[in-house]
């Protein structure tokens, strides 16, 4: 329980309803799977299996802090009171970006020479390699990768523990610093998401030229991180934590985002493809080619429809995006069809033929591992705070009392509403 | 009924206040009756029963129709009339068309939006039997007008009136149809 000594502040803990063992349990069957799958690629000679299960499993929770950390911001950007209810745990997520996504962000450095080709070339025969030059060294790649996660959590800790701070003394200023840092902070963000996807990601294949493809990372990343809010949101809701800050009108809001970004993201995916496919030079269309090769093809095509079409057009409807019973499993779709995405991207450098199957429990293991070990740490975080944000000074209209209206209220009714 | 007449107004001083005397409309089994208001109501279309527009409809019919059309235009242009290679490409490919027929999808579902709002709102018209009561133009400053018609089939010029009266409207004011 929170110690907070104001009014409303204490967060009930979560009834998981039998839940709760879920993410530890996820953490160790899948630390003993991916300790297995690291035995066995190495003894197979193909450890950048196991290396690209952790860059793919990792690169989605990174995608996801990214995301959250990006609705934080523009929610205190744009002023909107309607976002203050998901607000507090997109904080939370987004702080995920501090130590613990660094510590899942080491093994991806450590296997670095069986997940980046470029690694393994000498710069000086050739000259891809030399040209992206200091970054594209081991050095480069460890300091430019520290100073992202600098920035990151430098960025999501400010704008958690100010969040945090207002809980207690209702500073204006803490809102007027989370405003501050959320504008320099969104033009860091962009430049830092684009940077960090490429050199983690794209660079699986260094010969690629894409320049769409921070704005492609970005897309998704604020896509998943929407589906996450829509349900944690709704979990939390029915718990009761959010009751009193969350309406219909803000799921509506978070699906018409989701619905958004479906299109956003299908828009630079096939920007990304058209401009290749226009220019017809071999060394960008070799990106693609390898892709249709073997199940890669398949892939393509579930992606085409499960990350756009599906989504699209389920989420069209006005009426349905307050429908849980609709949105949640479009939200687990969304979920399910960016790790394949992410996958898209990290897996065909490696495997041109086609992703071989029987490998598919270790990538599987990774996500429950580093799932499992991030819930836990959100939960931890979540459970020490309140779970909105108290005294925020949009709080009275998030909880559906316009200021301006208040006095058209009928006298019992605000009565009713004090503690 | 009189045929001369449009309806009765009243107006009233809040949110609040009309959101409470629409519910009493909808519970005296009115029908046709609107609300005009400077800015929205929270609430007031669960109220007046209002389902979601029709618009949407127009938009996907215009907006699919203009994007099957370029794509049938681009494959009549460069497959079939006459076939020409250009860059060494297919003589059609999807990639081709998507970028010319999903702008027109865009122009097509803007006109759709358009043409659609205003047919449902029967526009454009010259005049307005409401606009001829200088208190009606209060709705877009201050007040919060609710008017109930007179094809409305429970119109009753006194008991219509006097129910206005009761649920707390002020100035209810006859308007006459002037067509």
């Amino acid at each position: 329980m929170s110690h907070s000594h104001h009014h409303h502040s204490a967060t009930p803990r979560l009834d998981l309803s039998g839940w709760g063992f879920l993410p530890s349990f996820l953490m160790t069957a899948g630390g003993l799977l991916s300790v297995l799958g690291l035995l066995v690629s190495w003894k197979h000679g193909v450890l950048f299996e196991f290396g690209c299960s952790w860059l793919l499993a990792f690169m989605f929770f990174y995608s996801l802090a990214i995301g959250a950390l990006f609705l934080v911001m523009i929610h205190h950007l744009s002023g909107a009171a309607w976002s203050l209810g998901p607000r507090r745990f997109c904080e939370h997520i987004a702080s995920l970006l501090g130590w613990p996504l660094v510590l899942m962000f080491i093994p991806v450095g450590l296997f670095g020479h069986q997940i980046y080709q470029w690694m393994n070339l000498d710069p000086a025969t050739n000259n891809l390699v030399a040209a992206k030059a200091p970054v594209f060294t081991i050095p480069g790649f460890w300091i430019t990768s520290g100073i992202f996660f600098a920035l990151l959590w430098f960025l999501s800790s400010r704008l958690s523990s100010l969040s945090i701070e207002q809980d207690q003394t209702g500073a204006p200023s803490c809102t007027r610093k989370m405003n501050f840092h959320s504008g320099w902070g969104i033009v860091a963000l962009s430049l830092l998401l684009t940077f960090s996807s490429v050199l983690w990601m794209k660079a699986v294949q260094y010969q690629f030229f894409s320049c769409i493809y921070g704005v492609y990372f970005f897309s998704d990343c604020a896509w998943i991180a929407l589906a996450t809010v829509y349900v944690v949101s709704v979990i939390l809701y029915r718990q009761g934590a959010l009751s009193r800050v969350l309406h219909e009108h803000c799921f509506q809001n978070i699906a018409l985002l989701l619905f958004g970004f479906t299109l956003f993201s299908a828009y630079t995916e096939f920007a990304q493809y058209f401009v290749v496919w226009n220019a017809n030079m071999p060394e960008e269309t070799f990106w693609y080619l390898i892709r249709e090769h073997g199940n890669w093809w398949t892939l393509g095509l579930v992606l085409i429809f499960g990350h756009f079409f599906v989504p699209f057009f389920v989420l069209l409807p006005l009426k349905i995006k307050t429908n849980f019973k609709v949105i949640v499993p479009v939200c687990i779709l969304v979920a399910f069809m960016h790790a394949l995405d992410l996958a898209f991207n990290i897996f065909p450098a490696h495997r041109s033929e086609g992703y071989h199957l029987r490998w598919i429990w270790l990538p599987v293991g990774v996500f429950m591992f580093m799932g499992g070990f991030l819930a836990n740490v959100f939960l931890m975080r979540f459970h020490s705070h309140a779970a909105y944000p108290q005294r925020d000074p949009r709080l009275l209209e998030a909880m559906g009392m316009n200021p301006n209206s208040i006095n058209d209220l009928a006298p019992n009714t605000l009565a009713n509403s004090q503690p | 009924m009189n045929d001369k007449l449009y309806g009765i107004m009243a107006e009233f001083d809040s949110p609040a206040a009309v959101l409470r005397a629409a519910k009493a409309v909808r519970d005296a089994g009115y029908r046709r009756w609107d609300v005009f208001s400077p800015f929205p109501v929270h609430g007031m279309d669960k109220v007046m029963g209002l389902g979601n527009s029709l618009v949407g409809w127009v938009s996907l019919l215009l907006g699919a129709g203009a994007f099957m059309s370029v794509v049938g235009l681009i494959w009549y242009a460069n497959a079939f009339d006459y076939p020409l290679i250009v860059g060494g490409k297919p003589m059609f490919s999807e990639p081709m068309t998507f970028v010319p027929s999903y702008i027109m999808l865009i122009m097509g579902g803007a006109v759709g939006s358009l043409v659609g709002m205003l047919a449902f709102n029967q526009l454009p018209r010259l005049n307005h039997p409401l606009l001829s009561k200088p208190r009606f133009e209060l709705a877009s400053r201050d007040k919060f007008v609710l008017v109930i018609g007179v094809k409305d089939d429970k119109f009753c010029l006194t008991k219509t009136r006097q129910l206005l009266e009761k649920i707390g409207g002020n100035a209810v004011t006859v308007v006459e149809d002037e067509d």
